[in-house]
């Protein structure tokens, strides 16, 4: 049992960090990406 | 009431902004490939901001922490099934690099690529059937934690659940993918903040020691191990892996993401990236439900327990940011649930069934009439329907319907040449079979190992006893043409 325990304490200590620093990298570089969607939209839209 | 002036003002203001950003989405509408891939203009950074918000709700939170009350540091083994096999999906690009370069829009169109248009009317009313049922558990869930959180009456739910629904059903009808897109972006922010928040207070409310005690206490070495917890096993670990890959490859509201994504590279690091996401999203609601456990103790509502704590431990100010938090996993989950379910039924049953195809107009039309069907079923189901057991294994089962067999479909269809529609038509119902079987009281790691197998056996039986079909694969880029197909 104290194999699970350290196992599943790794685990989540890897899982939480990854959770959160990948979702302050998105936050930071989604917009950019946003904006080329919306960019191409209106690109598209213009020329129909 | 737990939530103060201060609390309702910090909802308010996420509100009012998430609905004025998913309304900017609709002058960007110009056709019905818009409407649903959002133009396939994703790239890597917001594929993964979508995707992600799409499959991380309050719902979510709910059925995973009530995994975690129940079966303790165990429950952890499917946090961890469902991230790493995203991350072998997204690192490999196995069937997902495939199915982007197909350029198809919905999960039952492939099975007219591959199949014929008759199978993909049936997988479209499949897809729909296990699709609603899936969905129509979910605002009852979540409007229960937003009930109890914000401490409002349960007698308040059914309101809790129409005002939900209304608010992302207005900006989902008008503004299609994109505004769903761009509102999963600020709702992806949102519910990352409100997911670390609130681990950070059950851990350091609780503590980690207190939670391990709680669990050996309540529940024994079962509380560790997924394989001695009756709950789980061998069978369960099995059923799952197969479950997450089916789900992450032909799941509609993931398939998606795929489609919509700039090309099959860009498909393949959303699933890399959003595989180390699907890690936290598991293992942190499953760690507030043991939470709940350390603080209650045994014997409470194993679904309201996680609320009922976060009620009690979170101080005014954080409470609202949290809700707002969960307010946006909510949302970006139904939207998305909806457009997709919507979607399968516009394009993948009413179209195939017209002998005319419709104009590009009155698709966007068609699609905004289903999606107000769509709802109203979910809020009746959600009002009435009485869950037979944990609401994970539900969701699990209701979405092996028709997961099974088109799992079995595309694999036979991307990577065996004697596949064919005799084949598909086996798995589709196989897999069907085998699933229904949790509701005559078969456990659920038995019931989807069985639809798989069955599902399985029907692809390779059906397609053995049939004549083999040529593949054909369409041009992709011709979107519109193929979608006024139907």
């Amino acid at each position: 049992m104290s194999f699970w325990m350290w196992f599943w304490t790794v685990n989540f200590a890897v899982a939480g960090t990854a959770f959160a620093v990948i979702a302050v990298i998105v936050a930071i570089r989604g917009v950019a990406d946003l904006r080329a969607m919306l960019a191409a939209l209106a690109a598209e839209r213009n020329r129909q | 009431m737990n939530f103060t002036t201060l609390d309702w003002a910090i909802v308010a203001i996420y509100l009012a902004l998430t609905l004025a950003a998913g309304l900017a989405g609709r002058k960007y509408i110009s056709n019905a490939a818009d409407f649903l891939l959002a133009g396939r203009h994703l790239g890597k950074f917001i594929g993964v901001a979508t995707l992600a918000a799409t499959e991380i709700g309050t719902i979510t939170f709910m059925y995973y922490a009530e995994l975690g009350y129940k079966t303790g540091f165990s429950s952890f083994v499917n946090g961890l099934i469902a991230g790493a096999v995203m991350i072998f999906l997204g690192a490999t690009g196995f069937m997902i690099f495939k199915l982007r370069d197909l350029g198809l829009t919905t999960v039952p169109e492939f099975f007219e690529v591959k199949y014929s248009r008759r199978l993909r009317l049936v997988a479209g009313f499949l897809v729909a059937i296990g699709g609603l049922l899936n969905m129509g558990v979910f605002l009852k869930v979540e409007g229960t934690f937003l009930t109890i959180v914000a401490g409002l009456p349960l007698s308040d739910l059914k309101w809790t659940m129409t005002v939900i629904l209304a608010l992302e059903l207005l900006y989902t009808v008008l503004g299609g993918m994109v505004s769903v897109v761009i509102t999963d972006f600020i709702q992806f922010v949102m519910l990352s903040l409100g997911t670390i928040l609130i681990t950070g207070y059950v851990i350091g409310h609780v503590g980690w020691g207190n939670m391990q005690h709680a669990v050996l206490t309540n529940l024994g070495a079962n509380g560790f191990s997924p394989l001695s917890n009756p709950d789980y096993g061998w069978a369960y670990i099995f059923f799952q892996l197969l479950l997450w890959t089916a789900i992450d490859v032909c799941w509609q509201t993931t398939a998606m993401r795929t489609f919509a994504t700039k090309d099959p590279r860009t498909s393949q690091k959303v699933f890399l990236w959003t595989g180390f996401i699907f890690l936290g999203r598991g293992m942190m609601p499953m760690l507030w439900g043991i939470g709940a456990l350390a603080y209650f103790g045994a014997g409470h509502d194993s679904l309201q327990a996680m609320p009922e704590m976060i009620a009690r431990i979170l101080p005014t100010g954080i409470l609202g940011l949290v809700v707002a938090g969960m307010l946006a996993a909510t949302m970006s989950v139904n939207s998305s649930y909806l457009l997709g379910w919507s979607s399968v039924i516009s394009q993948d049953i009413v179209l195939p069934l017209r002998r005319t195809p419709l104009s590009d107009g009155s698709q966007v039309v068609l699609n905004r009439v289903v999606n107000v069907l769509v709802s109203l079923f979910v809020l009746f189901w959600g009002v009435w329907y009485v869950l037979p057991g944990p609401v994970y294994f539900y969701l699990n089962i209701t979405g092996t319907l028709f997961l099974a067999g088109a799992f079995a479909a595309f694999i036979g269809g991307l990577f065996w040449k004697r596949a064919n529609t005799a084949g598909g038509y086996c798995a589709m119902i196989g897999g069907a079979v085998g699933s229904v079987t949790y509701f005559f009281n078969i456990p659920a790691a038995y019931a989807g190992m069985s639809a798989f197998a069955l599902a399985a056996l029907g692809m390779i039986a059906g397609s053995l006893i049939a004549r083999p079909v040529p593949l054909k694969i369409p041009k992709s880029g011709d979107d519109q043409q193929r979608i006024n197909n139907g």
